[in-house]
């Protein structure tokens, strides 16, 4: 029995061990690159780049970033789609599962298979490229919100949970007089509120943090969202002559690495402020698809 | 109009299947009109944005189309650009690249998210549990311009970490972006940072519907930790195991372009251009639509023929697969 007992508490011991420096090693990176940030040019050479706690912090750095248009521009470029792209791809994912989720609709399962067939296959980056460019959407913000107008995971995910309610509450609805539209605003909707607010904020994540669409579909550099703007500001190939370099030219009292350092904590910030809300509904969206689907 | 809809919902409502029974296909396409008015939009996505490429992926594969040339222009080839794929050394070059970056991927990143699982399940302090969650939930967020710009914090060679930790200890400074031999370490290391935490939730929501008394059981049995995890838990993220499997074997010719293009250069392009990167860089980039095009379906059709067959051998081994 005392044996037993001592095999659990070393178990213990070992998964708290391991468990624990995962955690560490997850926010580490964030606090080094946020102490980076706020050390002076002076104190880097002085401690030879080897600086994790900066003894004199200065918000230098954020000052010259803020202080350059650019990224001001970019800010709104990303806020903009990353509140306009949600809100159209939630209206179509639950109109588009509100429907498919009745069930005695006429031609419902082929809808079903074309859907599912497009998370299987897609046309590949050259072909969407030429039809983005057929539909003239090259350097219109259009070319970052139509392509993924629709969810189509979400989207099965809303007809599941849409299925599972109960038949009552629907035919009571419908022989009150409920027509379809009122149905879905004043019904499915509020109902299936956590699963929406999940998949809006899973589209709000993925609009925020693409960079790729724009790099493909906008040539015009003033329309950048704030990913790409980090990107030509970190990356080693970045081309010379790109308007970030004047912003990132060290100055008598910071260094390059701390304005890079800088752009990395402000493309991380709006991302922690939402956290919270983020990990609420992310996870109960998670477990509700895993365990559903 | 809408008077008589009702009417009719009153009458199925009240005699049931027998008056729906006798409607024609006709009869029930007019009834549900207001449905498919909505779906329009919907379909109409699917049609632009989804089936349009695609139509066009299996024409401009087919075809030699060059600048300044339409589609309906430019000449058919059959599958001439299938040939150069497998010809060029350099695309199968790529072709190896992504194949063994992808499995790179899988090996290392599978089992990890799996025993941070478990050990998220046994630990005995639920608080302590939910904080460390949020903890390791949180580069998951990050985009990979974002996680690029970290990982320049700790390998850049004249301010990053690991280089500030080599010349303590005396040793040079090394240039690990330039480096052929890091590429791939680093580049696979970063994406389990990324997505350790994260993708414990698949199981950790499948563990959750574990009967506890099941633990307590096997514990009155004498079963120590290891035991339990044998018999209870593993058993009961199998066909979770087997789902996400059969998934990241359908990916086995996507290796993550996106980070790519972000993390790697002209020195390190021999070991680290993938289908992604080389599609976009000589394909859309110098213009070689078909060939671009022949490639990416190429990469989506294997998928897709690799999650079919391993859907079926889980279905047939393991008795779940994914559909």
């Amino acid at each position: 029995m005392h044996y037993k007992s001592a095999s659990e508490r070393t178990y213990q011991i070992v998964i708290h061990l391991i468990v624990i420096s995962v955690a560490i090693s997850a926010v580490f990176p964030l606090l080094y690159v946020i102490g980076m940030s706020l050390t002076t040019k002076a104190e880097m050479i002085a401690r030879n780049y080897f600086v994790i706690i900066p003894l004199e912090p200065t918000l230098e750095a954020y000052k010259r970033l803020l202080a350059s248009p650019v990224i001001w521009n970019s800010f709104v470029v990303s806020t903009g789609r990353a509140v306009v792209g949600p809100l159209l791809t939630l209206l179509l994912t639950t109109i588009g599962a509100y429907v498919l989720a009745q069930r005695t609709l006429p031609g419902r399962g082929i809808f079903l298979f074309f859907i599912l067939a497009t998370i299987l296959f897609n046309g590949g980056l050259i072909p969407t490229y030429l039809v983005i460019k057929n539909l003239g959407l090259i350097d219109s913000y259009w070319s970052l919100i139509l392509p993924i107008m629709v969810d189509s995971f979400g989207l099965l995910v809303i007809k599941i949970f849409i299925e599972n309610l109960p038949d009552g509450l629907t035919e009571s609805a419908k022989i009150d007089g409920a027509g379809e539209w009122s149905m879905l605003l004043r019904i499915i909707i509020p109902l299936a509120a956590p699963a929406l607010a999940a998949i809006g904020l899973f589209n709000l994540v993925a609009h925020w943090n693409s960079w790729f669409d724009a790099l493909l579909y906008l040539n015009d550099k003033q329309m950048y969202p704030l990913q790409m703007v980090l990107k030509n500001m970190l990356t080693i190939d970045s081309v010379s002559g790109d308007s970030m370099n004047a912003v990132l030219k060290s100055s008598q009292s910071i260094s390059t690495e701390t304005l890079k350092m800088a752009a990395v904590v402000i493309g991380i910030i709006p991302v922690l402020c939402v956290y919270p809300f983020l990990q609420k509904h992310f996870v109960k969206g998670m477990y509700m698809g895993s365990v559903k689907g | 109009m809408a008077r008589k809809w009702q009417s009719a919902a009153k009458v199925k409502a009240g005699v049931g299947g027998s008056v729906s029974a006798d409607k024609t296909l006709l009869q029930s396409i007019v009834k549900h009109r207001t449905l498919y008015l909505m779906f329009l939009p919907v379909a109409a996505y699917y049609v632009i944005f989804r089936y349009w490429p695609i139509a066009l992926a299996w024409i401009v594969a087919f075809k030699d189309l060059r600048l300044g040339m339409s589609v309906l222009d430019s000449e058919w080839v059959g599958w001439a650009n299938f040939k150069v794929m497998f010809d060029d050394p350099e695309i199968v070059n790529v072709l190896m690249n992504t194949v063994e970056i992808s499995l790179l991927r899988l090996i290392v990143g599978f089992v990890p998210p799996i025993v941070l699982a478990i050990m998220f399940h046994d630990l005995a302090s639920k608080r302590l549990r939910s904080w460390l969650q949020s903890a390791v939930y949180i580069p998951h967020f990050f985009s990979w311009v974002i996680i690029f710009g970290i990982v320049f914090a700790f390998f850049s060679t004249g301010s990053g970490f690991v280089n500030n930790v080599l010349e303590r200890f005396g040793l040079e400074r090394y240039e690990f972006f330039l480096s052929e031999g890091w590429f791939r370490p680093i580049l696979v290391g970063s994406a389990l940072w990324k997505e350790i935490g994260w993708s414990t939730i698949i199981y950790l929501a499948a563990l959750s519907t574990v009967d506890p008394q099941l633990y307590e059981a096997a514990r009155i049995d004498g079963a120590g930790p290891l035991r339990r995890i044998v018999s209870i838990t593993l058993p009961g993220i199998l066909s979770v195991i087997t789902f996400v499997l059969c998934l990241s074997l359908g990916n086995i010719l996507f290796a993550g372009g996106e980070q790519i293009l972000l993390f790697y250069n002209k020195a390190v392009l021999d070991t680290a251009d993938v289908i992604e990167t080389w599609v976009y860089r000589e394909g859309l980039g110098r213009l070689q639509f078909s060939i671009g095009t022949a490639v990416g379906i190429f990469q989506s059709f294997i998928g897709m023929v690799v999650i079919v067959i391993s859907n079926a051998l889980a279905k047939r081994y393991t008795g779940r697969g994914i559909w």
